[in-house]
């Protein structure tokens, strides 16, 4: 019995320092890619995505919102919301800022964050930031008060058509910086994939092969090669997807979906991958 | 003595830990957002209407009879959509407004008025809300 165990626990402590010598060894040599444009792996980002999921929710849990319905808090709550978080979050049929589309993670969609939880949630998250994210602790940036507001606004976010946004915001558009690139004639679709996911397109949808988020705030994109309209009011051609890709704004006006600065080639690209989900 | 009841106590912890673990991931998985308010139709008799209205031949719908349609969006977990036809915010309320009138609402949509009546949009708002 004695010597079973001391050879298992020999096994055990040599297994350890094994995995810490190859770890040192992957550490030091740079094995591992920080690059923003490689994505995480597939079970690398559910990890992070539970325990960032576990840790807010324990945090949050003793925290007793205020009631958030005054409109006036409301109001400021847009006011703060439309001038310090857009420029990442975005807001129905507004995008975010170029950069923003770069980062990884990339940042959520807050209608669908604000849809999925609680007052106390967004709060903590609000007030505390979060590590390695880009998502920035806001405690001694704003009064308790307007972190409330910001909350505040969230819970009526995913109730306000992008219409009503712009009306909200009287109008104010983002200016536009079209990316210049040399046309190209063919089309890549690996490098589409890649494009996918630096325009966070994966923010809103559910694309097949994507490693992202996949929030559910516009339709899936599984078949989308077979699907018949595109925004549900243009028919299903290459051109015309490429068209979408690149001015929602202007082929379906009123839609959630923002323009985002998507250069001929970057659309023709996504566009190329799209059309392998049949 | 003392290795054995080491041993034992050791082996309860692994046990413990995998049990926790279970539990964990049974909890996550069970966790969601509440049903919003407003859901007051019949589902059943929602999702015979859905196949009785042809919703299928347009939109894949999961659990009901031969919904395949790839003409616009699958329904699936629609109750989490954000958006309806990319302009409305989804709720139970504009969801039937929605399926009732789709062009007062975007005059362009694919979508037809299939003279949808209001007590059988509730019923259809009642099974596409259960898709989660």
């Amino acid at each position: 019995m004695r010597v079973q165990l001391q050879t298992l626990m020999l096994v055990l402590i040599g297994l350890f320092a094994g995995a810490l010598i190859v770890g040192a060894v992957a550490l030091y040599a740079g094995f591992y890619n920080v690059a923003a444009t490689h994505q995480h792996f597939r079970p690398t980002f559910w990890l992070l995505q539970t325990g960032l999921r576990e840790s807010i929710e324990r945090r949050a849990r003793r925290i007793e919102p205020p009631p958030l319905t005054d409109p006036a808090l409301v109001d400021r709550g847009l006011a703060l919301y439309h001038a310090q978080c857009t420029q990442c979050h975005g807001a129905p049929g507004f995008p975010p800022q170029l950069f923003a589309l770069g980062l990884t993670p990339v940042p959520k969609n807050l209608a669908h964050a604000a849809r999925e939880r609680t007052s106390a949630e967004l709060y903590w998250v609000i007030k505390n930031g979060i590590k390695m994210t880009g998502m920035p602790a806001w405690e001694f940036r704003l009064s308790d008060r307007d972190l409330w507001a910001v909350v505040a606004f969230l819970r009526e976010l995913p109730l306000i058509s992008p219409e009503q946004y712009a009306l909200r915001v009287n109008g104010e558009t983002r200016p536009s910086f079209p990316t210049a690139d040399e046309p190209r004639k063919t089309s890549d679709p690996e490098r589409g994939k890649l494009a996918l996911e630096q325009y966070a397109c994966t923010t809103c949808h559910r694309i097949p092969g994507v490693v992202g988020e996949q929030a559910p705030v516009g339709p899936p994109l599984d078949r989308i090669a077979a699907r018949q309209y595109l925004a549900g009011v243009i028919p299903n051609t290459p051109d015309n997807m490429i068209r979408w890709l690149r001015s929602p704004q202007q082929v379906h006006p009123g839609t959630a979906m923002p323009n985002l600065g998507v250069s001929d080639r970057d659309a023709r690209d996504m566009a190329a991958y799209l059309y392998t989900l049949r | 003595m003392t290795y054995k009841g080491f041993r034992m106590s050791r082996s309860d912890f692994v046990v413990t830990c995998a049990a926790a673990l279970l539990c964990v991931s049974v909890v996550g998985c069970e966790r969601g957002a509440q049903l919003p308010s407003g859901v007051t139709g019949n589902a059943e008799n929602g999702k015979l209407l859905l196949r009785q209205y042809g919703c299928g031949s347009c939109h894949s719908i999961p659990g009901v009879a031969a919904a395949k349609g790839n003409v616009g969006p699958p329904l699936d977990a629609i109750s989490k959509r954000v958006y309806l036809a990319g302009v409305l915010p989804n709720t139970p309320q504009n969801m039937a407004r929605w399926i009732r009138a789709p062009r007062e609402i975007d005059p362009r949509t694919a979508m037809p008025n299939l003279q949808v009546t209001e007590g059988h949009a509730q019923d259809m708002v009642a099974y596409l809300y259960r898709l989660r």
